[in-house]
């Protein structure tokens, strides 16, 4: 009795399981069939098949993430085909990750926008969700494999470019050289590599030498570690010209270092952050050398991720950027594009150089 | 055999110098002498200063797991504890200074709560303080994720002048730690209670049968300790200025560290507070040295494990029953006369 009941149940989940796959596939394959046909008064990339778009975080708890999923949410909103929208955090475990990708799948989703924070490991997940035909698109942090084979399109962001931006910066107003000491997150991370690789091509004369561990400096990205590397580092370096840090927010804490170490604050090229603009308003007027230039933090990254999977979902047209470039943000030597910006009437974890407004992202924080 | 005329040398335990006291202050100033000879910056005035408000931070959890290592227990909560700490502070007052001191109360209540909670299971219900300890770390991180959604606010300015700045050129956090540290090891040592408490540490059985209330000294050693927690995770707020909702992760190891390399015994007993402090900064030094070294990342993580492997081994290898039985191993091998 119980054997046949375990059975029946057994083919029950079987046949609905088949159905959704099947669902999905299909839902897949019209997209592809379609192309380039938008609906009136939405964006080009959303095209007129209606479909379940899923965003999924490896990790969802921080601000940067909270204002990412949000602008995510927001650009999912601009296309009215699409019918539902479905989240899920994995809070930084792997093994959740995995599972919620699978339970998309399964849900029916017809497109996945994954940021998958654990690299590589998420790869196999990525892949079976494509080759269930899903529409899925990595975004930010290279999953490896390859586009079209493993997945439909990794959108990375291109941090070689920042890197870029800071060495071109540093040459500007450090024209007679420079000691460099760069900061960024775990020890082997391929952001801080791509970011080196960078600026080292921009400052290619030994005036600017790099001081510190190398590649950089490993800080894990965490504010009292972060703190911890840069107490030393004082201490060791009598000159540190300028600091190079991909995660500048962090540095709010340690900074006053140098300050209490009787120096001034150097210059800094980094990443922006509310905190660490007003932090800089308040403190450059004492520290003559604090000079601020910031890339934007990459909070839109998700938006073109978003375009490039609800585009082949719903038929719309595929965009043609593949690679999202953080654009300059502020410079506190010649205000362009932007001059050093504070909104000290709102929290410090918010973004100015992200498309959502500051209130709105103040709102989330609420 | 042995002389007799000879006196016995008495030692107190109130003005003795602990063992653990001995090889840590000894490491420390070892330490201190290397760190001039191969890494001048880890010594000088800005590193140091720039320490001591961590390991301040480091002690006193150290401190207030000491506490519970005494009874014989062991509190895993810590992460949880110190990061829900950091949460509740920064979330409650979004950068408004006048609402600092509710913010306060409400990490105080929070570690009430889950100290009674600890002590309940542990010193009512007899569970095994591993697993009722790491049961209420995940209630502590539910409720880290449930406030703040995983995401903490920037400091209040009023919270990280007090735990952030100086008076007279020492760091506040480092007075916190030393008046914290003054007056656990009044009450532990000086106070009535304290001996009992001690006492119910060193023998569980002997102080049942001198009728002391055992099960509600085990079980309130995990509300001191979650008490120096908060303590610990509102410094922290103030100290990092911007923190992550997971600040207290990096605390779960290091904790029990400085508590066995103080000499206090994973089995319970007698603590050593004084012992414990200094094994906190010995540790936030090491990791000041090996910055300053200058070594990659990955030996600097080896070395901080092997100091504490070497730490734990001076204690609980029986170093004078090695040497003897090292010595009589050539009379062994020799061969018996027929």
């Amino acid at each position: 009795m119980i054997h046949r009941r375990i059975a029946t149940a057994i083919a029950v989940a079987g046949v609905s399981a088949l159905a959704l796959v099947g669902c999905s596939s299909g839902g897949a394959d019209e997209a592809a069939e379609g192309g380039g046909t938008s609906v009136e008064g939405a964006p080009a990339w959303c095209g007129p098949e209606e479909a379940v778009v899923g965003l999924l975080d490896g990790f969802g708890g921080n601000s940067w993430r909270l204002v990412t999923t949000a602008a995510g949410q927001a650009e999912v909103e601009k296309c009215p085909s699409v019918v539902e929208y479905l989240y899920a955090d994995g809070q930084g475990d792997t093994q959740k990750s995995i599972s919620d990708i699978q339970g998309m799948v399964a849900s029916g989703a017809d497109a996945i926008v994954v940021f998958p924070d654990a690299g590589e490991a998420m790869l196999p997940a990525l892949r079976s969700a494509y080759e269930a035909g899903v529409v899925t698109v990595p975004y930010r942090v290279d999953p490896g494999g390859e586009d079209g084979v493993d997945y439909d399109i990794w959108v990375g962001a291109d941090f070689v470019a920042d890197g870029v931006a800071w060495g071109e910066w540093i040459e500007q107003n450090f024209p007679d050289g420079a000691k460099i000491l760069f900061l960024s997150g775990p020890a082997g991370n391929s952001q801080g590599l791509d970011e080196r690789e960078g600026f080292e091509s921009v400052l290619t004369d030994p005036k600017y030498e790099f001081i510190g561990e190398q590649p950089y400096e490993v800080t894990n990205w965490d504010p009292a570690l972060t703190q911890q590397v840069l107490t030393a580092a004082i201490a060791k370096y009598d000159q540190i010209d300028v600091i190079v840090s991909d995660f500048g927010p962090s540095l709010v804490g340690a900074l006053p270092e140098f300050e209490k170490s009787g120096r001034s604050i150097p210059a800094l090229a980094t990443s922006d952050g509310n905190v660490l603009a007003c932090f800089w308003q308040e403190k450059s007027p004492d520290n003559p050398d604090f000079l601020l230039t910031t890339v934007a933090t990459g909070n839109d990254n998700v938006r073109l991720a978003v375009q490039h999977a609800v585009a082949r979902a719903t038929g719309g047209e595929i965009p043609s950027e593949t690679i999202f470039e953080a654009p300059q943000f502020e410079d506190s030597v010649d205000g362009d594009p932007s001059e050093v910006e504070c909104r000290d009437d709102l929290p410090g974890d918010i973004y100015l150089s992200a498309e959502m407004s500051a209130d709105e992202q103040a709102a989330l924080l609420e | 055999m042995t002389d007799d005329s000879t006196p016995q040398r008495l030692t107190s335990a109130r003005l003795g110098v602990s063992k653990g006291l001995l090889t840590m202050a000894v490491s420390t100033v070892v330490l201190v002498i290397l760190g001039f000879a191969l890494a001048p910056s880890s010594v000088s005035q800005g590193a140091v200063l720039g320490m001591l408000p961590f390991a301040s931070v480091l002690a006193i959890v150290g401190l207030g797991q000491m506490l519970v290592v005494q009874q014989g227990g062991i509190d895993l909560s810590v992460p949880g504890a110190v990061s829900l700490a950091v949460v509740l502070s920064t979330h409650i007052p979004n950068q408004d200074d006048s609402m600092l001191v509710p913010a306060i109360l409400a990490v105080y209540a929070w570690a009430i709560g889950a100290g009674l909670l600890n002590g309940f299971m542990v010193g009512r219900l007899g569970l095994n303080p591993i697993i009722a300890t790491l049961g209420t770390n995940a209630l502590l991180f539910g409720a880290v994720l449930g406030i703040s959604g995983g995401i903490p606010r920037t400091t209040t300015r009023l919270l990280s002048s007090i735990a952030g700045g100086r008076t007279a050129g020492i760091p506040n956090a480092l007075l916190i730690a030393l008046v914290v540290l003054v007056l656990v090891t009044i009450l532990v040592k000086r106070t009535v209670a304290g001996r009992r408490f001690e006492a119910v540490g060193a023998s569980p059985a002997a102080a049942r049968a001198t009728g002391l209330r055992y099960r509600t000294h085990r079980g309130a050693a995990y509300v001191w300790a979650q008490l120096l927690f908060a303590t610990a995770g509102i410094m922290l707020a103030g100290i990092t200025n911007q923190p992550t909702a997971f600040q207290g992760n990096t605390y779960l190891l290091t904790s029990v560290a400085v508590v066995v390399l103080g000499g206090t015994s994973l089995l319970g007993g007698r603590g050593y507070p004084v012992a414990t402090f200094v094994a906190a900064l010995f540790l936030s030094q090491l990791d000041q040295f090996v910055l300053a070294l200058g070594v990659p990342f990955a030996v600097r993580t080896l070395v901080q494990a092997a100091a504490l492997a070497i730490g734990v081994a001076i204690y609980t290898v029986d170093w004078a029953a090695l040497r003897r039985r090292l010595a009589a191993r050539p009379d062994a091998s020799a061969p018996a006369a027929p």
